[in-house]
Parts: structure tokens; sequence; C-alpha cells
């Protein structure tokens, strides 16, 4: 079943001589429950791709379908709901709120629906990300691959239909990386979740089903990991 | 780029934006304390200049006698001495010229320089025994010119006569008493003073102390030397307070109130400029680990953060500095305009040194102190802050939001506000201090409604009333005077005393017209105006002695007739009660419209006429009008120039307005600034966190109310502390300001709070509608990876 559609996403900064084109006319679709990685170089667009699936930043062009529903013809207001509840984001650099706790920090997006969160989920989602122990931490009471998986249960509370992780491993060591693609495929194939994450490590795409590569704002698929 | 310390130019270039609000704040410090203090300054300049011109400028005078006044003159610490005496000052001593009173005053000619009322306007200063200057109440009544003579009967019943030299203004006192006067020199005054017997008639040696000398000591001193009793020496108390130099227990006490001001508003500057320095800084914590990861040691890092600062002073203390001196331009012009006879020797670009040097020392040491502790917290900046990611507020946190008590987002601001203790204090203690200020300085306002009597709006520039207290000024000659263009308005009073048949007494009924009655409108007790106005009842002027009510009736004697008049209304005073004729204070009194007078008495005429006049009306006219009322009357009128008296209440009072709500109004726009700037400040140090929730759905709506709730909570506890602290405060500069000199008890000051709380939310309102804008216009992304 299809789930998110990319249709002639272009995207580009700068104007005359510092005009950059950073996405031309990208177009790919990623079914439910798939774990796809997008490699490419320093610059290449990569980011771009994901911060516009996002609905982050706006695009010059195409459309990002999740669901069915055009995420550029939403109002502000609409697609910001939309994204919490829909989609959960994973940062190279985390970003917690500092001053909430572990927990606090996972259920965010339920607060921000001012929903009363469940709290046997709550409790799972820690036991699942190892922090029941740490539950009342403060995100700098932690380390990096500990406030990544905060990171990851933040993006998984809601039960997003996808998941983008922004090179989720970068800033860890190799341990909490495989502890993080970990949770990512865990994700991906018990929730039927759908995974972009973008990396520079090839080897962790080996964990993916299809692998994209980003090259000058063009996307190319480069077939399945198994592949 | 040859020094480290170079990248501070480079950063400053790079960051301006992030600097921006700081350097902002620094300004808004110095201005607050540069204009504070220029105003403060300026004031005190205007309020000397004033009390010169009409107490004089002397120090103190000493009723002594030749040999004393010999030594006194040559005590090192005096600048000039001179003798002043006077006869006929009740005007009752039989000194009269053509028949009227006339005092007479005899002084040295130094003496000018000292009071401007004595100085010859047209002419010269008598040089001889028989030469005199006179007033300008003789001049134009009698029509005598320089070079005339004049003969002025003494008591003894001899005849002098004096030639005149020259001719000197009317004072505020001789003006109101249409008194005639006559100046002579010591010779020729001492000629007559020799006649008089009388002890009180007596010689005063007026003196002027050199500057920076210690008036205080030196009066003491002057007083133990000649063994002067307290009624044989006088002081200008209004001059010597205003020179810091009165020993009164009253004005020390004013002079502490004063530094206890100056000294708030100095801590308010230090809060304001603390709280953004630091604020700064750690905002740049990343920035600072990453100079430690590269080598730089923790002095190093303080001196780059201090030097920075310094750089901040270079453009900001000039700018404060500047912004001030024009905002005291701007009131000195304001008093210009409002009192031009009163103050065109007030500088219209005058430079006060003392809110110069106020404004760049606060400012200045301020930032070397508020750097210090930047620069330690920048210096402890570990290494590897810069490459962990965990720079800046995360490390700050010390416990979690409460998310129970309130929703995400409004917890997150209010623990935004409260996160950081030492942030919180700073920026609420600078909201605070904003309300405690206000609150402090708004007891000067109190303290003029007491010390300064504004001048009424009914009050008359030229008062006119029959001598003998009978209606006899014609109606249609108000009419006439009406019509010339230089009076403002002209209304008379009619005056007659009535029977009450019951009690055997007699009451006075005065008439008022239209603009009478709507000027008493605010000392009506109860009752209305209108009725009264309408002719369909009478005002009683309440006196304890008096038990009338609205509503009552009161039977009347007039032309032996008896009729029965409701009581329209009660009124606490009547604004013209003193200038009333022959009025006798126990007889009741009570006002009535002109035409019920009439039907009662059957007279129109008036006793008594008041006219204001416009800016523009000349002696002359004021002469014409006072022949056109003489010419119209039978009997003998009082003529009463009000119009230098007029000047100088409004002037002392302008003066003091202008100042005093100058200075609130600047406290209370630095609390509006300060609160805008303090939440732009905290918003833009958030930016990359608030992109983070926005990326993970935080709508603008709930970002909005983040901030609010951020605002709020500053603002809430800037209340609380600045009420707490305000409040008793308030009463402590009150109680020494008001209830020491007039016993008034103090009271919340309800309207004062009411004010400063309206500014502090206005502030509120907008701290948090631009930066929400701000992050608004930008997108997620950017604001994300905003640096």
């Amino acid at each position: 079943m299809e789930l998110l559609k990319v249709e002639n996403l272009c995207k580009t900064y700068g104007t005359g001589e510092a005009r950059v084109e950073a996405l031309k006319k990208v177009s790919f679709s990623m079914q439910r429950g798939e774990f796809a990685a997008v490699v490419g170089a320093s610059g290449s667009g990569k980011s771009t791709l994901l911060n516009c699936i996002g609905g982050l930043d706006n695009a010059d062009g195409g459309k990002v379908l999740l669901g069915g529903r055009d995420l550029f013809a939403m109002e502000d207001t609409e697609r910001t709901v939309f994204r919490r509840q829909n989609i959960g984001f994973i940062f190279q650099s985390f970003h917690l709120i500092p001053e909430l706790n572990v927990e606090q920090n996972i259920i965010f997006p339920l607060l921000l629906d001012y929903k009363k969160p469940d709290r046997n989920r709550v409790d799972e989602m820690l036991d699942v990300l190892g922090l029941t122990g740490r539950r009342r931490h403060l995100p700098g009471q932690l380390s990096g691959g500990q406030q990544q998986r905060v990171a990851i249960g933040r993006a998984l509370i809601t039960h997003p239909t996808l998941v983008l992780a922004d090179e989720p491993t970068g800033n860890l060591d190799s341990q909490s990386s495989r502890d993080v693609m970990d949770l990512l495929c865990r994700a991906s194939r018990h929730y039927q979740q759908t995974v972009l994450m973008i990396t520079h490590n090839m080897n962790l795409t080996a964990s993916a089903d299809r692998v994209f590569q980003v090259a000058d704002g063009e996307l190319k698929e480069l077939g399945g990991a198994a592949q | 780029m040859k020094h480290y310390l170079d990248l501070i130019k480079i950063s400053a270039r790079q960051h301006r934006r992030q600097s921006r609000m700081t350097r902002l704040c620094i300004v808004l410090a110095v201005f607050l304390v540069t204009v504070i203090f220029g105003m403060a300054d300026m004031e005190m300049r205007a309020q000397l200049m004033q009390a010169k011109q009409s107490d004089g400028s002397w120090h103190a005078a000493f009723v002594i006698d030749e040999e004393q006044a010999a030594l006194l003159e040559v005590r090192p610490e005096i600048s000039a001495v001179a003798r002043y005496g006077t006869l006929n000052y009740h005007l009752r001593d039989g000194y009269r010229i053509e028949g009227t009173e006339t005092g007479v005053c005899g002084f040295d000619m130094e003496f000018q320089e000292m009071i401007p009322d004595a100085k010859i306007m047209e002419g010269t200063f008598p040089k001889n025994a028989d030469e005199t200057a006179i007033n300008e109440n003789i001049r134009d009544r009698l029509g005598i010119q320089i070079g005339d003579t004049v003969d002025m009967t003494v008591p003894q019943g001899d005849t002098r006569t004096y030639r005149v030299t020259g001719i000197a203004k009317n004072t505020a006192l001789t003006a109101e008493l249409d008194a005639f006067c006559i100046f002579l020199n010591m010779d020729g005054f001492s000629a007559l003073h020799s006649e008089e017997a009388d002890a009180a008639r007596e010689l005063l040696y007026f003196v002027e102390f050199r500057q920076f000398c210690n008036i205080r000591r030196a009066i003491a001193e002057i007083s133990q030397q000649f063994a002067l009793s307290p009624q044989q020496v006088r002081q200008n108390a209004k001059v010597l307070m205003l020179m810091f130099q009165s020993g009164d227990p009253y004005m020390l006490q004013l002079y502490l109130v004063a530094a206890v001001l100056a000294v708030l508003v100095v801590i308010a500057g230090i809060f304001m400029i603390t709280a953004s320095m630091n604020s700064n800084v750690a905002q740049r914590t990343e920035f600072f680990g990453l100079m430690r990861c590269l080598g730089a040691t923790g002095k190093q890092v303080a001196r780059f953060v201090r030097r920075e600062a310094l750089r901040w002073c270079k453009t900001s203390i000039p700018a404060g500095v500047l912004a001030g001196t024009v905002v005291v331009w701007g009131l000195c012009g304001m008093l210009r305009c409002l009192s031009p006879g009163l103050f065109e020797g007030l500088p219209m670009f005058g430079i006060s040194w003392l809110g110069i040097t106020a404004g760049v020392f606060v400012g200045f040491v301020t930032v070397i102190m508020a750097a210090k502790s930047p620069a330690k917290r920048a210096a402890k900046v570990s290494p590897l802050t810069a490459v962990s990611g965990n720079a800046g507020t995360v490390q700050a946190m010390r416990r979690a939001a409460n998310t129970r008590l309130f929703k995400v987002d409004t917890a997150l601001g209010i623990h935004h506000a409260l996160g950081s203790r030492k942030n919180f204090l700073l920026v609420t203690g600078s909201f605070a201090f904003s309300i405690v200020l206000f609150l402090a300085f708004s007891t000067a306002i109190d303290f003029m409604g007491h010390a300064i009597t504004p001048l009424r709006p009914s009050a008359p520039d030229i008062n006119l009333y029959v001598e003998n207290g009978s209606n006899q000024i014609p109606f249609d000659t108000v009419e006439k005077i009406r019509e010339i263009p230089e009076v403002k308005r002209a209304f008379g009073r009619c005056y007659a005393e009535f029977m009450l048949p019951a009690e055997e007494r007699n009451i006075l009924v005065i008439s008022y017209d239209r603009q009478q009655f709507q000027w008493a409108e605010e000392s009506l007790l109860e009752g209305s105006i209108q009725d009264a106005a309408d002719g369909k009842g009478l005002l009683a002027v309440f006196s304890e002695e008096n038990l009338y009510a609205t509503g009552d009736d009161i039977l009347i004697s007039a032309d032996g007739k008896e009729q029965e008049i409701p009581i329209a209304g009660i009124m606490g005073s009547a604004p013209y009660h003193s200038l009333a004729p022959n009025t006798n204070s126990d007889t009741d009194m009570l006002i009535c419209s002109e035409e019920l007078f009439e039907e009662l008495t059957g007279e129109r005429n008036y006793a008594v006429l008041d006219i204001q006049l416009y800016r523009e009306a000349t002696d002359a006219q004021v002469l014409e009008i006072r022949q056109t009322v003489e010419q119209a009357c039978e009997t003998g009128l009082v003529f009463s120039d009000r119009r230098i008296k007029n000047q100088n209440a409004k002037g002392a009072s302008y003066s003091m307005s202008v100042f005093l709500y100058g200075f609130l109004a600047v406290i209370a726009l630095i609390g509006f600034f300060n609160m805008i700037n303090n939440i732009a400040m905290s918003v833009s140090a958030r930016t990359k966190e608030y992109g983070a929730m926005r990326a993970i759905g935080m709508s603008r709506k709930q970002l909005f109310r983040m901030v609010a709730g951020e605002a709020a909570a500053y603002a809430l506890f800037g209340v609380a502390f600045g009420c707490a602290a305000g409040l008793p405060l308030n009463r402590l500069l009150f109680r020494s300001l008001v209830t020491s000199r007039w016993g008034d008890a103090w009271s919340v000051p309800g309207r004062e709070l009411l004010v400063i709380l309206a500014v502090m939310l206005s502030s509120v309102c907008l701290a948090v509608i631009g930066p929400t804008r701000q992050i608004r216009r930008m997108t997620i992304v950017d604001t994300i990876s905003r640096e």
C-alpha cells in the first residue's frame, strides 16, 4: 500500500550566480512499512529532500502526498497538526527540549495535542528504548546515545505513519549507532512504519529495504540493500 | 588579523543582530540615567532661576550694627554685602505721596544684584540723598517721569521732595496691593530712618557667600561671632535648598529622598545592563567553548568578553547620552514655551554635565562590572561543550518544566522564565525596579500637589472691587471690557446681605455667572450646580456653623418682603471667598445666579470684577481697563494686579509638573522597552529550540502561548517584587515628604499602580507579538539551523 508519494519536487536556493538547484524534479514513492535510506555527498540535497517531505520547508514545485494528502496544499496550522500526528522526526543533533525530562520529551507531541498520554504505552516505549531508569533525567544528564534514543521515542510515540531521520547516528559512537539502527528497523518491521533515513554511512544502508542516492539534486534509486 | 582580540571586530560584524539588543539595553540604561539626572539638574536650574528671580540671589541676611557689619564684610567667604531697610511696609504708617500710602525702601546699589525686583529698569539708581527711584504704579497713576520731582509727606507731617532718577518694575506684591513704592539710596534712607524710633524698622545686611563655601557653617559662625538670636538671622531658604546648602531638617530629609531616588535610578541602569549581558553571553556558550577548544585560556576568553563589552560602550554610551540630552532639551523647550517669561534664561540646548557624567559613569562602570560575571562564566565553559551539541541552555537546566499544572506550551514558557535563577532574578529585578522607581517618584507628585498650589482656572489676573462693598460696577462696563481683544474673560459678582427673620441673623448672598458656576462644580459637595445656575435655588458654602441641607427652604427678608428659596446644593468652599470685599468670616455665604440676585434685590451692577487676560495684554491696556472701570464708578475702587503673582505660581507649577511627569514617563517608557527587549533577547536565544519544537509539531499559536507564558511569568513576578518593594518605599517616602509636613495619611497609590501595571501589561503584549511574528516569518529549517 503506497504511503508516500513525491512528485516532481523542486527546490532552489539563491539567485543569479549563487543560484543552486538543491532538488531537481525528484519523484519516488514508498510503501507502508518500508525502510529506505538516502545517501549522498555533503551538499547534495539530502537534507533539503527530507525537510520538504516533512513539510519543514516549502518546495518551489511538485507535490508530497502522505496517505493521499498533499502537504503543500495545507495551511500552516493544518500542516503542523498533520505533521505532529503523522510524521516523526529524528535529527542528527537530537533537538531535545532541555527543560523537559526524558518522559516529557517523549510524550511532547502528545502534550502538544493536549492529550493525556497512555501510561502503558509510555512505559512500554521507555522499556523498548532502555530508558526506564532515566525517565526523570533531563537531556543534559544523558549521553549522546541516550539522547538520540529519547528523540526516537518522541518520533514514535504518536504512531506516525512516516518516520524521517536525518543522520540519526551522525553524533553517536558505533554501539549507540547500532542501537539506534536496531530501534528504527524494529519500528519499521513491527509497527509497519515507513522510515526514510539520511545517512553518510553506507554500512547503515544494509538494514534498509531500498537505497536512494542524491547527487546534484537528482534522486536515483540504487536498489534494495540485499541487492 | 594580528591578535586574537581582533576576532571581536569580525565577530561583531557577524553577530551584529545578536549584540544589537545588548547594545540597545546599554543605550536604554544610559538614556535613563542621563535623562533623570539631566532633568533633575535642569529642574534645579529652573527652580533656582525662578527662586532667584522671585526671592533674590542672596543667601543670608543679618540684623547687625555698623561695627559688626564692618567685621562681616572682611570675612573671606563673603562675596557681597548690601544694606537694606524698609519703612511703611504695611502701608499704614503715614508716608504718603498724593495721599496714597507709600512704601519706602533704602538699599545699596549692590542690592540690585541680589534682588532682581529691586532693579531699576529705566533711568539710574539714586546717587544722592534727595534722589529716588519710583515704581511703575507711581509712574502710571501720577504720570511722574524721570527728572520730575515727587513730594512725600512723612508721619511727622513734613514733606520731603525727591528728584526721580529711575523707574523700578512692580513686584508681585506691589502689583497685587496696587501699592506705591519709592527706592532711596542708603544716605536718603538713613535720613528718613533716623527719624524713626521704632525698632521694627531695622536695617538688614544682605549677604552673598562665595561659591563652594559651606554656607550653613558660615551662617552658624557669624551668628556665634555676633551673638545673634535666630530672629536676627534670615536665610533665603529656597535658594539655599536648591544649592544643597540648607540645614533645615525637612530639607535634609528631602535631600535624603533625592539621594534614594538617584541610587534607585543607578541600580535600575545596572540591572538592565547586567541582565542583557548575562543573556548575551549565555547565548554564545558554544562559541566560547569553541574558543576554549581551539586553545584559548579561560583568562583570554574573559578578556575577550570584557573587550567586547567595552567596544559596545564606544557607540552605546554616546547614543544613550545623546538621546537623553535631546529629551532634556525637549523638556526645557516645553518649559520655555509654557512660561516664556520665567524660563527664558533656561538654555534651550543646555548641557547637563551632571546628567552626562552620571550616564557615562553608570554605562561604563556597569558594563565593566556586568562583563565580569559573564566573562567568568564564559571562561569556565568546557571545550567539550562546543563539540558535544549540548551547548547553551541544555546544561543550565536543573529541573524539568511542570507540565501537570499547565499545558505544555505555557509550562515551557514559564520554565524558560524561571529556569535560570540568575537570569530570572535579573530580568524580574529590572522590571521590579521600574515599578519601584515609578512608585518612588510618584510620591514627588503628591509632594508637588502640596508644596506648589497650581493656579486655579478661575484665578483672575486683575481684581477690582468697590471699597465699601456696594454694587457699583455697571454691568454694561463689564460688557465693554469683554469686547477688548486682550481680555479673555471678565466676570463680576454682586454682593448683598439679607436677614434671616427666623434666626435673626444675616447671610451674604453672592451672584455668579454661568462661567463661575462651572468652576464651582469641583467644590460641590452635594446637590445641583445646574439648578442654582438656572435660578432655582441657592448654593450654600459649607461651614461648621451652618447646617443647610440640599432641598431645605430658607426664608429671607429682602426689601421688607419675605421670600422662601430652596437650597440647591452645598459647596465645600467658594473659589472667590478671599476676594470678597468687607466680608465677615462668620456670615454664612450663599451663592445664586445673577437673575435670581436681580429678582431679590433689583440690582444688576457688580461689587467685584475679575478679569482674565491673554498673555499679550500690555500694561497700557491694563491701565485702560482700570480707568474705564474707575470712570464708571462713583466711589473708591480697589485695584489689584495679580499677573506677576499668577505667573510665578504658574511657572513653579509648570516646571515641577513638566519634570516630575517627565521623570515618570521616562521610567514607564524604560520599563516598557526593557520588557520588550528582554523578551526579544530570550526568544532570540532560543530560536533554535523553537525551531525544533515547530518541527516536532508545535503550532504558531502554541509558540505564541509559550512566549506569552514566559513574558507573563516575568511580568507577574516583576510586578509582585516591584509592589512588595515599591509600596513600602512609596509609604516611607510619602511619610518623609508629605505626612511629616502636611499630616496627610498614606494610602495605597491605586492610580499610580494602575498606570504602571497598564504600561507593563501593554509592554508584555508587544514583547510577545514582535518576536513571535519574527519567528513566524522564518521557515522551520531556517529557525533550526540559525546560529
